[in-house]
């Protein structure tokens, strides 16, 4: 089955809103997750891209000797140097085993969580100790580093070459766009889970005590909240599920490769996704998100039009238009498109109806919502 | 009046590092001089680790005067590094400039692009009441137009004058007739750690025997006093941009006679004048310029030191050293080498090494006595 063409000014309309959605589904994800770290709890993650190639790498290299393994494919003993001739025979097993494929997909969804979640709490132990620009830049250090660790360590992902990954979405190899077509189905739902997460998460009490260790660290801590311990989980999940997202976007690629993790790839332009949006605010994350993906993909099959009339590269005005524009909004609307909302509360009718209730129950039985013993207990863990 | 002296154990504390600074350089240069009367054959990593040296104090310099003053990590600072190696790369190319000429025009072009930066984006951020976070992914976002910025420009080079490696290129020296020699061995060699000792000296005397250098600290130790007292802080903070950026491109242009440059040079540095700046304290210019000899040389001959012992792979991680050692500076002492109280650590080791002295020296005696009670050597009581 093919997939119908429906061109419009030249452009493959269809093509585009897949390459389009399945963009915006993993930069969606990745900026959910660092608007829960940098937006709901201030955590200043300039190390984004460490996490996402963390998972990506995972997956990546590990998936594919495992599918070997499975799949009695002689490696010689050394898959990255064999990589060339293993990933087509590993690929034309895959195309016929449905289970296998997503087994696999699985056991690199969950590799690169487990790893995500490990460098997170690595990456916390800094987080609750040091000043904010302190921390920025140990990040941004770290990250580097990681990059430094993946471009040279030639037995994880082949160093700076990189290797290839098996494709286990093969079976629905029937025409291209089918395959894509997966693909966006699946990091489409992914991405609505973790929206409903990160909101979930944003309404919760959890949510308002992010904001609270946030807004005012001493005044949290005095009402007994553990902000070390909040800022560390927060830092470990948000870590994990953008790892995901890079081991989804290394299976959709085909591919792994130090050099396309840069600061700019997925720091920068995930914080501009943010900035633009509304930071702590979900919507407007997503709405930023879309902004830049949209804008960027919509760039990228424009610019050829003007090559021509340019005497450089058109590339290089995005770096200027994005940069430039993340100034503006900084300088003019620092809340981003949709600022961040004071905590949702239950509708006024409903707090009224509750008070009634409760004030005619008080005049009719006077019954305590505690027994004697959970008083003394509450009174016991929380002295004072 | 201006009299506001800082205390007497800082401006030693001060004195002394510079102190320091200036011993380092007359060590290599001393050392260059009885290399070349005694000319043993030295292994080219360890010119490189007095250049690369030099070159990291200059900019680890620049950074740490951004720092002071705005109290932002700047970003961006490598673009200006980029702006130096660009500099010369094109009047070499085009005007067939020597790099030597050319770096005062550096100085001065990255000193207007740092305060352009300055006056464009930072202040006007931080008058409409930007958060720390906000400003910190600001000077990123000068970063990422830097990129944009350099790949024009490499572009137009390449289209208007035929050059075909402006995006990456090998060091100018390669080109005959760019750096002089001087006792058989590369100018830069004695240029870059002179032009270190000469700035940081010269920065010691605009610092605190200028009316313009007191009023510059006191504008970064107290703004609002400093106002008070009638000094145009503005004025200050933009001079020290200026000066930082000129740091930076001085040493972009140095560097591109040493080492390949391109349109990401700068941008990759970056981390690693991070690193030599933590490592001085991020409050102190001479720090600074002593972290960035320290980790200059420190990538370098560690690397070196690592590959002899564990093998070549040990040279894929080169860059990974000023990172390391940054964040174990983050990690053990934030506030830099300068924090450290070394008296009180030594006193406190001393101390301890007494203890483990005695402790020793009573196991010591107690297995004596086991030694007495078992083989009755020494006999009776």
């Amino acid at each position: 089955m093919d997939v119908p063409m429906f061109v419009l000014f030249g452009i493959d309309i269809i093509r585009f809103l897949i390459d389009l959605g399945t963009a915006y589904a993993l930069y969606l994800v990745v900026s959910l997750t660092l608007n829960l770290e940098a937006g709901f709890s201030g955590v200043p993650n300039f190390g984004k891209v460490m996490f996402v190639a963390a998972g990506a790498a995972a997956a990546g290299s590990v998936s594919g000797r495992v599918a070997a393994i499975v799949l009695g494919i002689n490696t010689h003993g050394n898959y990255n140097g064999f990589i060339a001739t293993i990933i087509p025979s590993v690929n034309t097993g895959l195309s016929q085993n449905i289970i296998l494929s997503i087994e696999l997909l699985v056991l690199g969804v969950l590799l690169a969580a487990l790893v995500g979640a490990v460098l997170g709490f690595v990456a916390s132990y800094p987080a609750i100790r040091l000043r904010e620009d302190y921390l920025g830049m140990l990040l941004l250090a770290s990250a580097q580093l990681f990059q430094i660790f993946l471009g040279g360590y030639q037995p994880l992902i082949g160093a700076s070459q990189g290797i290839e990954v098996p494709d286990v979405f093969a079976w629905a190899e029937t025409g291209i766009e089918v395959r894509d077509v997966v693909v966006l189905v699946l990091v489409a739902a992914f991405a609505f889970l973790v929206y409903l997460y990160a909101e979930r998460v944003a309404r919760s009490p959890l949510g308002r005590t992010l904001r609270a260790i946030r807004d005012n660290e001493v005044a949290a801590r005095a009402l007994g909240k553990d902000d070390a311990a909040v800022r560390r989980n927060v830092i470990i999940v948000a870590s994990a599920i953008s790892a995901v997202a890079g081991a989804i976007l290394t299976f959709y690629v085909g591919a792994v490769n130090a050099e396309t993790w840069t600061r700019v790839t997925w720091t920068f332009w995930i914080w501009v996704m943010l900035i633009i949006g509304g930071a702590a605010n979900n919507a407007g994350v997503a709405l930023g998100a879309f902004a830049f993906t949209f804008l960027f993909k919509v760039v990228d099959q424009v610019k050829f039009y003007f090559q021509g009339y340019i005497p450089f590269d058109v590339n290089w005005l995005e770096y200027l238009m994005f940069a430039s524009l993340l100034i503006i909004i900084l300088a003019f609307r620092p809340g981003g498109i949709l600022p961040e909302k004071s905590s949702a509360t239950l509708p006024w009718r409903t707090i009224a109806q509750i008070v009634q209730s409760e004030s005619r129950n008080i005049g009719t039985s006077p019954k305590p919502h505690n027994t004697p013993e959970q008083d003394q207990n509450e009174r016991t863990d929380k002295p004072g | 009046m201006l009299s506001s002296r800082p205390a007497p154990s800082r401006r030693t504390r001060k004195r002394i590092l510079v102190l320091v600074i200036l011993t380092i350089v007359a060590i290599l240069s001393f050392g260059a001089i009885v290399v070349y009367s005694v000319r043993p054959i030295i292994p080219p990593y360890l010119l490189d680790t007095i250049v690369y040296a030099s070159l990291f104090g200059l900019m680890a310099m620049g950074l740490t005067l951004t720092y002071l003053t705005t109290k932002v990590p700047n970003f961006a600072y490598g673009s200006f590094v980029t702006v130096g190696i660009y500099t010369s790369f094109s009047l070499l190319r085009v005007d067939r400039i020597n790099p030597y000429v050319s770096a005062p025009l550096a100085f001065a072009l990255g000193g207007v692009g740092s305060v352009a930066m300055y006056l464009g984006v930072l202040r006007v951020l931080a008058r409409r009441g930007s958060s720390l976070v906000a400003l910190m992914i600001s000077t990123l976002a000068v970063d990422i137009a830097f990129v944009g910025i350099f790949g024009i420009y490499s572009d137009y080079l390449t289209s208007l004058y035929g050059i075909i490696d402006t995006k990456y290129f090998i060091a100018l020296s390669a080109t005959p007739g760019t750096d002089f020699s001087l006792l058989g061995r590369p100018g830069l060699l004695y240029v870059a750690p002179v032009s270190l000792a000469a700035i940081s000296a010269g920065l010691y005397l605009l610092l605190t025997k200028t009316r313009f250098g007191i009023a510059m600290r006191a504008s970064v130790e107290n703004p609002s006093l400093a106002r008070v007292l009638g000094i145009d802080v503005e004025r200050t903070y933009v001079f020290a941009w200026w000066l930082a950026g000129g740091f930076a491109a001085l040493s972009g242009s140095y560097y591109s006679l040493w080492l390949p440059g391109g349109t990401s040079a700068g941008s990759n540095l970056i981390v690693e004048i991070f690193a030599a700046s933590v490592l001085g304290g991020l409050a102190s210019i001479y720090g600074a310029a002593l972290g960035g000899l320290i980790v200059g040389a420190s990538e370098i001959l560690l690397t070196q030191e690592g590959a002899e012992l564990f093998g070549s792979w040990v040279q894929i991680y080169q860059k990974g050293v000023p990172l390391v050692i940054m964040v174990v500076t983050l990690l053990l002492f934030p506030q830099g080498l300068v924090s450290v109280r070394w008296r009180r650590i030594i006193g406190s080791l001393a101390q301890n090494f007494r203890l483990i002295a005695i402790k020793v020296g009573q196991n010591l005696r107690s297995i004596l006595i086991r030694l007495r009670g078992t083989f009755g050597i020494g006999g009776g009581t």
